[in-house]
């Protein structure tokens, strides 16, 4: 997968779980400025990435994630 | 007759099965064998089968006494998959989820979120942080709240309150700067919890230095806020203030301070601290000048009971909290 579509991908769990449109977030969507970054959305957002793109986060890692970038980096690193 | 001993004869009427996958661990197994054996729980150690049998023989204990699972067993393990993915609202699929029944913590959270187990105890060997995240993610939240908080039972010599010696006090562990929002949904699941633990009427006082506006100020209006949210989401319970602690369990004050009609003024029987830095000094407060014992902290705000266990108690504390999770394990069955 490129990095492109990984992004797509990555916002599109992003949109789903915290209820955007993909529109309105990027790459440098910031969770806790931008969207509140409650935790059990986080909880939400790790579980849908694992079962889109079958790779475990662990939820302490994707709680450490300020951006959608960094959530990025650290599923490109797992795949 | 102790607080403890009233809930061992409680659970003694109703004994549950509660999932240990730290079984391996020496007071995890004693505290789970003899709360086994004096028959307040049905202890389940998840994990290798063989191993925790081995286990169960050198340290003295009647195996007889645990139900063992085996984290191995295929044909367990697929039918608590197909369990589970056909609940409504869980948040894994099939294969996330079979890559977590590796791990016993996991497995445990799973077996409970099907009814194989009706509470999980766990935290002596796991990390707080991890109990919650599994926590979380396979039991999930009680629909229409967002925040996992804590509560404790304290029993205080020489208090007299609306249920005698005791006191439910939330949150003293785990919300540091909760929200107006987040503090109503602390009040809510305070409400469910000694509800399904001691079967009391609950009535929930919110504390603030100010009584019905006696005080101004933002942090005065954060729990004045949170009272109205609380009445709006669950207008079925009894949660009242702001009030001062005073002004909720001593009913001269009330009468005095609060001049409306409230059930909770002057008899509360759980207090809701205003943030952390609150709860922390009030419980040592009630622990060093009222001599009072401590239960708990009792995790609440997941869809069902689950126990993150200090890691340095005693198997006697342990044993405790193993019966309290249970209590409100059937408590929280009966009530719905």
């Amino acid at each position: 997968m490129t990095r492109e579509a990984l992004e797509n991908k990555v916002l599109e769990c992003v949109a789903v779980t915290f209820r955007k449109t993909i529109d309105e977030l990027s790459v440098n969507t910031d969770f806790k400025a931008d969207l509140g970054g409650a935790s059990i959305l986080m909880v939400g957002l790790a579980s849908l990435i694992e079962n889109e793109l079958d790779v475990l986060i662990p939820l302490p890692t994707v709680a450490t994630c300020k951006s959608v970038k960094d959530l990025v980096d650290k599923v490109e690193a797992e795949l | 007759m102790s607080v403890l001993e009233i809930l061992n004869n409680k659970a003694k009427l109703n004994p549950q099965k509660v999932a240990f996958p730290e079984g391996t661990n020496e007071k995890i197994m004693q505290a789970a064998y003899e709360c086994g054996k004096e028959g307040t729980i049905i202890p389940v150690l998840v994990g290798n089968r063989e191993e925790l049998k081995q286990l169960a023989i050198e340290r003295g204990y009647d195996a007889s006494v645990f139900t063992f699972v085996d984290l191995q067993d295929e044909a367990y393990q697929n039918e608590l998959i197909q369990k589970y993915v056909s609940l409504p609202n869980t948040l894994l699929k099939e294969k996330a989820l079979h890559r977590r029944l590796s791990d016993p913590l996991n497995f445990a959270l799973v077996m409970e979120a099907v009814d194989e187990a009706a509470a999980t105890f766990a935290g002596i060997d796991t990390t707080t942080g991890d109990v919650l995240f599994s926590a979380q993610q396979i039991i999930g939240m009680k629909p229409g709240i967002s925040n996992i908080s804590s509560i404790g039972l304290c029993d205080i010599p020489n208090y007299e309150g609306s249920e005698g010696s005791l006191l439910a006090i939330t949150d003293s562990a785990v919300a540091t700067n909760p929200t107006a929002e987040e503090l109503a949904n602390i009040a809510i699941s305070a409400c469910d919890t000694m509800e399904a633990l001691l079967d009391w009427e609950p009535r929930c006082a919110m504390i603030s230095y100010s009584t019905l506006g006696s005080g101004q100020g933002e942090l005065v209006d954060k729990v004045a806020q949170a009272v109205k949210i609380a009445n709006e989401k669950r207008p079925d319970l009894a949660i009242d203030g702001e009030f001062q602690l005073d002004a909720a369990i001593k009913p001269e004050v009330a009468a005095k301070k609060v001049k409306k009609a409230s059930k909770v003024a002057g008899r509360a029987n759980i207090l809701v601290w205003s943030n952390l830095d609150v709860g922390n000094v009030a419980v040592k407060l009630i622990q060093t000048f009222g001599k009072a014992n401590a239960y708990g902290p009792m995790l609440q705000g997941f869809n069902k009971v689950v126990c993150d266990c200090s890691r340095g108690a005693p198997v006697a504390e342990i044993k405790g909290n193993i019966v309290i999770s249970a209590l409100r394990a059937a408590g929280a069955k009966h009530h719905g």
